[in-house]
């Protein structure tokens, strides 16, 4: 599988010409251009593991440290980007092909692999062009075929585990609430540009451009009842997601699926009673 | 097809490409951990440029020749118009490996650059009017080669000198000067590193440290190694990688410095308080015991120390060990608080991190304190003995002595020792200075203890860059003093102004040279070379002589000194000519590719057989890849032992250092080495005794660590032979009432010197130098950030902008280095100098700022989108020169008062007189112990030293009447 896990990993980095025979070989109607591959891996759904797994749910931190440790654990000189996709394929066909102990490669696949990779696929199939739906579809089967090889052992990984959930914006305020909803470790949510484009869309309410979290902060004062409820209904969607390869990924399935559960509830108590009081802060 | 026939599928794809020798994934991918083109697609690469384009291109090896670090560079050559696209890093070069600094890149806009100069220029006027016309290299180079002949040929080789600012291949000019016969050698030294090379030195005999900061657990830099200075580049990755790794980084500078914002520990000291922090650190190893006895009972000069300081005890160990701790008592931390500002409490964390670090403990200083105090070469001798406590010396994750880990391949032809000593570079007042005393030339000529009938400015910029600028300007104007001003240079430069020629260098991709530098435990080899020549060959074109593939009639440097040589010599009858002469082809020029093929193939272990490995000849090896690694893991070399073979009639002295018979063997490796005496009947030192066995030791007279210098004690220096303290410059008590200490060397990351000037993108990141001062300061004197500040120094003053910040410490202000670049006429680099009027009347002299830089139209669109107007203040024309006495450093810390700009005062006003500069001159000349009066040898200098160009032993011996 080390050999497949590359050829998809390359397809993660700028498209290049050496990319045309690697898409040929793995049968792929045609490979991303340019401009798909900026559109979907650099600004909708950058594939590094902190943006998904650290508690800011943004790029480097202390997740991106983790990782670099373990970098670090096997020897290694940590790159540049230790948490990036196709530096994690990368080491994790390399760990496969020197034979690295099995407790690490299950360590990096369960803690750096699948804890955020199937959330992230499951999105990138939702909104990629065609070019990189079946890319999506083959790493996550690819993934699923080393999970049934290298089973968890029941254990969630510690970094997941202790990860915080969405607190309560009338006790801790409005920016801790959008900085949890916008961390996806955290709110169990993933929500990129193209949700909250949609989403404006929606509810009929107008769209300002700008990060993610400013535009958070302008539907809901816009409309805060409302946008409290398309994302508890996000958040439920995204629960039965984390459940859908069942026992295959759990429990780390489950452990997602019970951050959106969470989240999902407090957005519906919020739209129902307090949507104004969010709005105010 | 399921995944697994898919993974199946994709590894046939890959073992079918890999045998065809091409390359799967693209080069620049994370999945191998690679981030570069693969090398065997380096002849027809498709790169994509900035707009999506794709362009094939040729790869091309090369080093950056910006700063001294020579990082690998890779240069994009076009195929389709024999351009260079780009230049990035070269992942076969194991210093730099394929990592670069700003500076590297920007390579491109130096060759690029619209003001570049292309052509020989030869002054129309007078020197310094401005004036210029353009002329063939033949007859530049007729005129030059005579005047040398003449001067050679009337017995003053001493009037012709060669003075270097960034050097080129190692030993090469020296080479060239011996050929001569002239020792006219003289470079920027000593306003560089020379104090931190001489506490060095003075340790071990090699004056180079080399930290192996990967594998370190405690990094203490005296230095922002992080963002500048020597090797900034090779060091900055593996300072990171050893931080990676979980290493401690301790940073000392008064300023914060990039490097101090990544320090665990960032001590701000006062000015010339380091040795009292080191010694206080070392004293704490010693009062508690924590330093390696065993190492130091082997390896320092104790036994020496204490028969010549301390005859009334018996010389034991256990003696010395009593006496050590006596000696750094004093240092407390209580004490070095009370010197530096820095809490006793700090300093005692940091002395517990240093003593936890054991043998892994990396040291680096190289300018910094080291040159900027009075006595500031004892700030590298007090880090080195932190290392000689721990045992820290050629360990891993330790210090290195450098010459262990570079390589100088033996060339063609090596010629002899000149016969001659020039005193105006090694003046008798500095028996020991590590360097030439070349900022004191001016004042040396003035003197009348010479003149200079051709002189090469070469790729250096003195008016500019020495303090005294204008004594330079008197020395260069004056034609009895300096016949011929020849500045070979790639750019503009002040110093140019006021040549007879200019001589169009070629930059880092357009001319050779051979590198080696102490970057980690290896030894590597890097190549220079003029790419577009490189790369026409590549394609089959035969090129005879660089300048035509440079741009305009730019030269490289090797073919134009082999090409001035014959000129002096054409008959070969002064005994020049044959160290140029083609080996292949008697009686015909050297040429560039056979003097490197010799090289290649004769002195560089390793190559031909790795080159064969290859189907490449040695050559077009290091044309491909640009570079190679001789060896790694070179170890303790001092505690090597001495092969049997090398003993041959031995003789032990009293302290054990060991002499031999036997000549020394041959080596490919021709790295300078100091050389101490012989033993009374001539043999030579070969290691010392240790524990009953004859180690290599280290290349000192002793032949251990010279924790005491009997040198220093010999030649008039007693009080400062052992690591310590001495009093600078700028010690507060120095002070006067409202004077404060002005730090003026420190660099910005993306600027060197006055190189890079020429570079577009580093010009508009870093352009202007205001004067960093602590708001608590600013505040006592009524100044915001913006506002002009008048700064007053011993012989003027200058005006420049205040910029208030906490990044300093209070009290002492800061202004960068590189910037204030100017001037006189039309003439000159339009994108960084500013355009100035100069007025002298008698010693005083005035420089005002007439115009700053502006947008203007040329072949290159950009500078008409020039931003900036303020290129900052040429503050090292106010500087005096102050020459440490035993070092020779200049040192360039200066008192000066600060204070609100006065009406009339405009930005960039400089003010001088010379007179006052002279006075200083002779106050710090006055400090020094002269040769004639304290030489214990009668010789000018001991002769174990490294020196520059080392002359013949009978040229060292003083004239009878100077000893009389």
């Amino acid at each position: 599988m080390s050999e497949l896990l590359r050829a998809l990993a390359v397809l993660s980095e700028p498209p290049s010409p050496e990319c045309g025979r690697i898409v040929e070989v793995l049968g792929l109607e045609r490979g991303p251009t340019r401009a798909e591959w900026t559109e979907l891996l650099q600004l909708e759904l950058p594939p590094y593991a902190s943006i998904y797994l650290g508690n800011e749910g943004q790029v480097g931190g202390e997740a991106r440290d983790r990782v670099a440790g373990f970098w670090r654990a096997l020897g290694l000189v940590p790159p540049a980007e230790p948490d990036h996709l196709a530096a994690l394929l990368g080491l994790y066909a390399e760990a496969g092909e020197v034979g690295a102990p099995e407790a690490a490669r299950r360590a990096l696949l369960w803690e750096h692999l699948l804890a955020w990779l199937p959330v992230y696929l499951a999105k990138a199939r939702e909104i990629a062009p065609r070019s990189f739906q079946r890319w999506a579809e083959l790493l996550e089967e690819a993934l699923l075929v080393e999970a049934e090889r290298l089973p968890s052992g029941g254990l969630v990984p510690l970094h997941l585990r202790e990860a915080g959930s969405v607190p309560d914006p009338r006790e801790d305020g409005a920016d801790a609430f959008l900085d949890a909803l916008l961390a996806p470790v955290r709110s169990g949510l993933l929500l990129t540009r193209a949700d909250l484009r949609h989403a404006a869309r929606d509810l009929h309410l107008g769209l300002r451009v700008g990060e993610r979290s400013f535009v958070l902060r302008s539907l809901l004062a816009q409309d805060a009842e409302a946008t409290l409820r398309w994302l508890a209904a996000e958040a439920e969607g995204w629960a039965e997601r984390h459940r859908r390869h069942g026992d295959a990924l759990s429990p780390v399935g489950d452990l997602w699926a019970e951050r959106a559960e969470r989240a999902a509830e407090l957005l519906d108590e919020l739209a129902m009673t307090t949507g104004k009081e969010v709005a105010r802060v | 097809m399921n995944v697994h026939e898919l993974s199946e599928r994709v590894s046939a794809a890959k073992r079918e490409t890999l045998a065809r020798g091409e390359t799967f994934y693209p080069g620049p991918s994370r999945v191998h951990l690679a981030a570069f083109p693969p090398k065997e697609r380096w002849d027809d690469w498709i790169d994509v440029g900035p707009r999506g384009e794709e362009r094939r291109v040729l790869l091309v090896p090369t080093t950056c020749f910006n700063c001294e670090a020579a990082c690998g560079l890779l240069a994009y050559v076009d195929r389709e118009t024999l351009q260079v696209r780009k230049l990035e890093g070269n992942p076969e070069h194991p210093g730099s490996r394929g990592r670069n600094c700003a500076k590297g890149p920007a390579t491109l806009n130096q060759v690029t650059d619209p003001d570049r100069i292309l052509y020989p220029l030869k002054r129309a006027g007078r020197r310094g009017e401005g004036r210029w016309e353009q002329v063939s290299w033949d007859e530049a180079l007729d005129d030059i080669a005579a005047r040398i002949r003449r001067a050679i040929v009337e017995g003053r080789p001493n009037e012709v000198m060669y003075h270097v600012g960034r050097p080129g291949e190692d030993g090469y000019a020296e080479r060239v000067l011996a050929a001569w016969g002239v020792d006219g050698h003289n470079s920027h030294t000593n306003v560089c590193s020379s104090g931190g090379r001489a506490g060095y030195a003075f340790w071990m005999g090699l004056d180079r440290p080399s930290p192996d900061h990967a594998n370190a657990k405690v990094i203490l830099l005296v230095s922002s190694h992080l963002e500048s200075g020597h090797y900034f580049n090779p060091h900055a990755q593996r300072i990171l990688e050893g931080k990676q790794r979980g290493a401690k980084l301790v940073v000392l500078d008064t300023r914060l410095s990039n490097t101090a914002t990544h320090a665990d520990h960032w001590l701000a000291p006062y000015p010339g308080s380091e040795p009292a922090i080191l010694l206080a650190v070392a004293n704490e190893l010693i009062r508690s015991g924590r330093y390696d006895r065993e190492f130091v009972r082997r390896w320092w000069n104790w036994q020496e120390y204490l028969e010549r300081e301390h005859p009334e005890v018996e010389p034991t160990f256990e003696a010395f060990e009593r006496i050590l701790g006596e000696l750094y008592a004093s240092y407390t931390f209580e004490h070095a608080e009370r010197e530096s500002g820095v809490a006793a409490e700090t300093l005692r964390e940091v002395a517990e991190l240093v003593a936890s670090a054991g043998t892994r403990l990396a040291t680096h200083v190289w300018r910094s304190a080291a040159a900027g105090n009075l006595g500031g070469w004892q700030v590298s001798r007090c880090l080195f003995l932190l290392n000689a406590l721990l045992g820290a010396i050629a360990t891993e994750g330790g210090t290195y002595p450098n010459a262990w880990t570079k390589f100088v391949p033996r060339p063609m032809y090596v010629p002899p020792h000149p016969e001659s000593w020039n005193e105006l570079t090694w003046p008798r007042e500095y028996p020991l200075a590590m360097f030439e005393l070349s900022y004191l030339l001016p004042y040396f000529l003035r003197e009348g203890r010479g003149r200079l009938e051709v002189y090469f400015t070469r790729v250096y910029n003195p008016v500019w860059t020495n303090p005294d600028g204008f004594a330079w300007i008197e020395a260069l104007t004056d034609e009895s003093l300096v016949g011929l001003h020849v500045a070979l240079t790639p750019t503009w430069s002040e110093t140019a102004f006021f040549a007879d020629y200019i001589l169009p260098m070629g930059v880092g991709s357009e001319r050779h040279d051979l590198h080696s530098y102490e970057q980690y435990d290896g030894r590597w080899l890097g190549f220079r070379q003029p790419v577009l020549r490189a790369a026409r060959e590549r394609l089959g074109q035969e090129i005879q002589d660089t300048r035509e593939v440079n741009p305009g009639e730019v030269w490289e440097e090797n073919e134009l000194w082999i090409e001035l040589s014959w000129r002096i010599d054409p008959d070969g009858s002064l005994g020049i000519r044959r160290f140029f002469e083609s080996q292949e082809r008697p009686g015909e020029k050297l040429t560039v590719d056979e003097y490197y093929r010799y090289i290649f193939e004769r002195s560089v272990p390793g190559l031909p057989e790795r080159a064969a490995g290859e189907g490449l000849d040695p050559l077009a090896y290091m044309r491909r890849y640009g570079a190679f690694e001789i060896d790694r893991g070179i170890g303790p070399v001092f505690s090597q032992r001495v092969p049997e073979e090398e003993l041959v009639d031995v003789h032990v002295d009293e302290r054990g250092r060991v002499y031999t018979r036997t000549p020394r063997p041959d080596s490919p490796n021709i790295v300078p080495q100091p050389s101490p005496e012989a033993d009374a009947d001539g043999r030579r030192p070969v290691g010392v005794l240790v524990a009953g066995e004859i180690l290599r030791g280290f290349p000192t007279p002793s032949g251990r660590l010279e924790f005491y210098s009997p040198t220093l004690a010999d030649w008039g220096w007693p009080e400062l032979a052992i690591p310590t303290a001495p009093r600078s410059h700028v010690h507060p008590d120095e002070l006067e009432e409202g004077q404060t200490v002005l730090i003026s060397t420190f660099r910005l990351p993306v600027q060197i010197h006055t190189r890079s000037a020429n570079a577009k993108w580093l010009d508009e990141i870093a352009h202007t130098n205001p004067l960093w001062i602590h708001p608590s300061h600013a505040e006592r004197i009524g100044v915001r950030t913006g506002d002009l500040v008048r700064v007053e120094t011993e012989i003027g003053y200058f005006v420049v902008k205040a910029w208030v910040t906490e990044g300093i410490r209070p009290g002492v202000v800061a202004c960068s280095h590189h910037m204030g670049r100017w001037k006189l006429g039309e003439a000159g680099q339009r994108q960084m100098m500013a355009t100035v009027a100069l007025d002298r009347e008698g010693s005083r002299w005035a420089m005002r700022r007439s115009r700053g830089v502006e947008p203007f139209a040329s072949s290159d669109p950009d500078t008409t989108r020039i931003w900036w107007t303020d290129v900052g203040v040429h503050q090292n024309l106010t500087f005096p020169v102050q020459p440490d006495p035993v070092s020779g450093q200049h040192c360039w810390h200066q008192k000066v008062r600060v204070r609100p700009a006065e009406p009339g005062d405009a930005y960039g006003d400089i003010a001088v007189d010379t007179e006052k500069a002279w006075a200083a001159y002779r106050r710090w000349l006055a400090l020094a112990r002269p040769a004639d009066r304290f030489s214990p040898t009668g010789e000018r200098r001991p002769y174990w030293l490294l020196r520059p160009l080392k002359p013949a032993r009978e040229a060292y011996r003083l004239p009878e009447r100077a000893l009389a």
